[in-house]
């Protein structure tokens, strides 16, 4: 929950109940001890989730005759404070003769079996562990409070079901630490004894129960691949080159995440699968690479395409038939995130952290979002059934907000031309762009430096920034003037890195070319693709800028390009900056 | 109205669940119908999140009326 103030709580709480729709979602607060501050606090909690809350107090001290009167409420929440079971306890508990510490407990045994038993038609009771530590925290033995808090506990348990759920109350105190949770400075006055930090981490920690019991949990795990699933880029570094489980730190930490992501399917969470790679490259992995933990039969669905990812999250939600506020969509990019979480602000977006050593507890922490009252001997099979009911349907319309989005990052390029390139990055761009490569020509430093000191050749390399970061060198081009034929050249080679795709930046590089072939004098471009495994995304690059290809076979397309006849591409949102001669 | 008072009186109103131009400038328990013995531990907790202090346990009981709340702040913030 973000810290707001409680001020700005009560403030807010008005506001929202009267704005939600619908009727109230009434939930009864029953405790033995004053606990007002936490009606305001669960309200907005769960008014900011979308339930109308309406929290109404129980009498003080009077559970069991409260827990009588509950016909119309939705849920109940028992703080039953062990501390105050008689008045003073916390401190007479020490004192107390074996004979008393009996009769207290058994007396209390049969209340709390009185007030299951009311409850029994409620459809979701959240019911506190007794809990001592508050008292007990430094003794190194059990003493008689937390002797007669587990005694009670006992009992409480085996009265456990899909919906009466015990709340285990030190897990909440050891998130916000003893000394921050509580506050005696009420307590004598007038029995108060938590602070709004702990009421708060409570509220958060009982959330996933309400959106459960109110349809409102996240029902599918969508996850990207690159350093996300695995360390690496598939596209770059191939099957071999990046990292799950085996002797490397990184893939280590990668295969526990696959561990615990299993571990969701299993009990019913959907993973589906949203990236952007060659289809062929992923099935690879998920089929035959050795150290994948999660395979196809994981996955209720594989997006994996070069299309934008709100629109690929879309066709999922068609696909699967669920509400895309039932998604939750874990990536490593923000570029991805950022435009999910403005395209789709309903969809539950997380970034794998930049300090890897943190990303399983993100992932367990995913757990809660997906939290069920019932488990079924089912949940193990969901993922299944839905691999027979669904079909691919074709693709979604693209939607031209994407632009708003890509406008947003203001995009800067920078161009550098010949020597103000760099050439070790260069050569590595060539050996290792395989998607968004026209002709895959691999070269060495030397060859690029062979080039540079060739006037017959201009080379020129990109790099590109927006709001989120550096992308640092992403593209490359080089002509080759053909001697033969003066104002005719040739594009030996147009790439661009994986990380940059679907920004258009092919287009806003494409054009500054033009700019300066014509700038030299050159008046017709030669231009091919050339088919490999991998670059099957651009086969239609240079047809989609509106270029004719003069013989098409099986190893390709040739290009004739006229620069007279060439239209400018229309790309607002990138910012130029070029450099060198 | 210096800001202390004005933040105070905007604490007020929303632990208070009133308008801050309802509050009295002598505002007590007694003159302010919802502030009781529990909406005063309310009000001493939005206080102390608001000017990011915490008041002792002589001063929760002393701070029982709008003037004494806003000389113990200032006191306490040394203005």
């Amino acid at each position: 929950m973000k810290k707001l103030k409680y001020s700005e709580i009560l403030a807010c709480n008005r506001e929202l109940g009267d704005s939600l729709p619908g009727d109230d979602y009434r939930v009864a607060l029953l405790s033995n001890i004053v606990m007002s501050q936490l009606s305001d606090v669960l309200e907005f909690q769960l008014r900011r989730q979308g339930i109308k809350a309406k929290v109404t107090m129980g009498n003080y001290d009077n559970i069991v005759q409260d827990s009588q009167r509950l016909k119309e409420f939705d849920a109940v929440v028992v703080f039953w404070e062990v501390a105050n079971l008689v008045d003073g306890l916390h401190a007479s508990a020490d004192i107390l003769s074996d004979q008393e510490l009996l009769a207290l407990a058994e007396r209390v045994e049969r209340e709390v079996f009185l007030v299951m038993e009311n409850l029994i038609h409620i459809p979701l009771v959240l019911f506190n562990r007794f809990s001592s530590l508050i008292f007990s925290a430094n003794d190194l033995r059990v003493g008689p409070l937390a002797n007669l808090s587990d005694r009670l506990n006992l009992a409480l348990g085996g009265m456990a079901s899909a919906s009466k759920i015990i709340v285990d109350l030190d897990k909440v105190l050891a998130k916000v630490g003893l000394d921050n949770a509580t506050d005696f400075r009420q307590f004598q006055s007038t029995k108060a004894l938590y602070t709004i930090d702990f009421l708060r981490s409570y509220a958060v920690a009982v959330t996933p129960a309400f959106l459960a019991a109110t349809g409102h949990s996240k029902k599918v795990l969508v996850l990207d691949c690159d350093n996300t699933l695995w360390f690496g880029i598939l596209g770059e570094d191939g099957e071999d080159g990046i990292q799950i489980g085996g002797s490397t730190l990184k893939g280590k930490i990668f295969a526990e995440v696959q561990q615990i992501l299993r571990g969701f399917r299993q009990q019913g969470v959907l993973l589906a699968l949203c990236s952007k790679n060659n289809p062929e490259d992923v099935d690879r992995v998920l089929g035959s690479h050795p150290d994948m933990i999660l395979r196809n039969d994981d996955f209720v669905a594989k997006i994996v395409n070069w299309q934008d990812k709100a629109t690929n999250l879309r066709t999922l939600s068609a696909e699967l038939n669920l509400g895309l506020d039932s998604f939750v969509f874990v990536d490593d990019s923000s570029f991805e995130l950022g435009l999910i979480e403005k395209e789709l602000p309903m969809v539950k977006c997380f970034q794998v952290p930049k300090n890897l050593s943190e990303y399983p507890s993100l992932v367990r922490g995913l757990k809660q979002e997906f939290f069920t009252l019932s488990r079924s001997l089912e949940d193990d099979q969901k993922t299944k059934l839905y691999h027979q009911e669904q079909q691919r349907k074709g693709l979604a319309a693209q939607f031209d907000s994407i632009d708003e989005y890509l406008a947003s990052l203001k995009f800067r390029l920078t161009i550098l031309w010949n020597e103000e390139i760099p050439v070790p990055r260069a050569a590595q761009l060539t050996q290792k762009t395989n998607q968004f490569n026209l002709t895959t020509r691999r070269y060495t430093e030397a060859d690029i430096q062979r080039m540079l000191l060739d006037t017959d050749y201009t080379l020129a390399v990109f790099s590109l920034a927006d709001d989120y970061g550096d992308y640092g060198v992403a593209g490359m081009v080089i002509i080759k003037l053909e001697k033969a034929s003066p104002g005719r050249a040739v594009i030996d080679s147009f790439l661009m890195s994986c990380r940059v795709i679907g920004r258009k930046v092919e287009y806003a590089f494409f054009n500054e070319v033009v700019q300066r072939c014509r700038r030299m004098g050159i008046t017709e471009l030669r231009a091919e693709y050339l088919v490999t495994q991998k670059n099957s995304q651009v086969s239609n690059f240079y047809d989609d800028i509106k270029f004719e290809p003069i013989s098409v076979d099986e190893k390709g397309k040739e290009y004739l390009i006229r620069l007279a006849n060439y239209e400018q591409q229309d790309i607002k949102h990138i910012s130029i900056i070029s450099k060198g001669n | 109205m210096n800001e202390i008072k004005q933040k105070v009186l905007a604490v007020m109103a929303g632990v208070f669940r009133m308008d801050a131009a309802d509050i009295p400038d002598d505002a007590a328990p007694g003159l302010v119908e919802k502030w009781d013995s529990l909406q005063h531990m309310n009000l001493i907790i939005a206080l102390e999140e608001e000017f990011q202090i915490r008041f002792s346990d002589d001063e929760v009981v002393e701070i029982m009326d709008l003037p004494t709340i806003i000389s113990v702040l200032k006191e306490r913030l040394g203005q």
